[in-house]
């Protein structure tokens, strides 16, 4: 070292460190495989659609609440264009996060994840600051014409909380930090803002025309 | 006996290169997100401040560590904290709901109040670094550097 100048070392600690970075993310990128599609009762549009959405959801959080109905408004008007799967990432700093993620997994379980999905979204202002939000989720899975019956069953089921944590990890390896958080054709778009910007680009790229997607 | 100033400066050092290495090795996207909920920043310029603030963060840190142009890692750093706080105090504010939805990746979520005291506990440890700059330049590239040449 005792050759190396003041500045020529400076340089040399940078690009070690610009290295050091690259390899970090080269490798972590290499651990990641590809999304499996389709397999998912919790999966809406046409599988070969111009424009796939991959969304990791904390039903607590009101972003992903407001990014939920925006893309639901999209597939009402352009339900030819989308495809979209929803993932669980419930938050830790959200009380009801896991269990209204429990809740729809066992309305996934019944082919009633949409229903639920949208109920859950719209009335979230009713039971996101309750101390017990269980009679919210319950009249909600009644409203989504669920069998309470087998939802008591599921409820109780390792397997269920076991596929949660899995999606979880599986969204965190994927460089998920935060809700909600979108693979747009495979690119990462995080928060609400970005997700609109995102979508009226792919509009215009792919000459769609002009993305509404308001009342 | 160690050098509390040279301790202070690692440690200082060790938090900024977590801090820049946690965004660098992950989507910039994520910390785009948390540059956009401060609501401060346009687009381009949000964009540009979520590609480059991580790796100032980052050098820094390492400058911080080693001791290498240490006067100006630290007045880099003094800006900044005080930039962290001006930002951080808008939003507190403005009543902004930054801690919602794992703004700050979920691990290290903290309410603002609680960044607020850390950013002034950095500040002030920096700039009292900045006052005691020999001392703190002890075990230092920098001292090498001078002590090589004479």
């Amino acid at each position: 070292m005792s050759k190396l100048s003041k500045p020529q070392l400076t340089a040399l600690i940078i690009i070690l460190g610009v290295a050091v970075i690259l390899v970090v993310n080269w490798y972590k990128e290499s651990l990641i495989s590809a999304f499996q599609k389709g397999i998912s009762a919790r999966a809406k549009g046409q599988l070969n659609a111009p424009i796939q959405i991959i969304e990791y959801i904390d039903f607590q959080c009101p972003a992903c609440a407001r990014g939920s109905k925006f893309l639901k408004k999209c597939f009402q008007k352009y339900s030819d264009k989308f495809y979209l799967e929803v993932k669980n990432y419930p938050l830790a700093m959200h009380p009801h996060s896991f269990l209204s993620a429990r809740y729809a997994q066992c309305a996934a379980k019944q082919k009633k994840f949409w229903p639920f999905h949208d109920l859950i979204i719209d009335r979230q202002d009713q039971w996101k600051n309750l101390a017990n939000a269980v009679p919210a989720f319950q009249k909600i899975a009644q409203d989504s014409q669920m069998d309470i019956k087998n939802l008591e069953v599921c409820l109780q089921d390792k397997k269920i909380e076991e596929t949660i944590v899995a999606e979880k990890e599986d969204g965190a390896s994927r460089g998920v930090q935060s809700t909600p958080t979108y693979f747009i054709n495979g690119k990462i778009v995080v928060g609400y803002k970005l997700l609109e910007e995102e979508l009226v680009n792919l509009f215009k790229q792919g000459g769609y025309g002009e993305l509404v997607c308001y009342d | 006996m160690v050098n509390l100033f040279v301790m202070i400066r690692v440690m200082l050092g060790a938090l900024f290169i977590f801090s820049g290495f946690m965004k660098l090795t992950s989507p910039y996207q994520n910390f785009l997100y948390v540059v956009q909920s401060y609501e401060i920043l346009m687009s381009p310029f949000d964009g540009w401040v979520a590609r480059l603030f991580p790796w100032l963060e980052f050098f820094i840190g390492i400058f911080l560590v080693l001791g290498l142009w240490l006067e100006w890692a630290l007045y880099g750093t003094l800006i900044m904290c005080t930039v962290f706080i001006v930002v951080v105090g808008q939003a507190m504010m403005r009543q902004l709901p930054i801690t919602e939805c794992g703004c700050f990746g979920e691990k290290f979520s903290l309410p603002l109040p609680t960044m607020l005291v850390v950013d002034n506990l950095v500040w002030i440890l920096t700039a009292v670094s900045l006052m005691k700059l020999p001392k703190t330049s002890q075990r230092s590239l920098d001292q090498y550097f001078v002590s090589g040449h004479s």
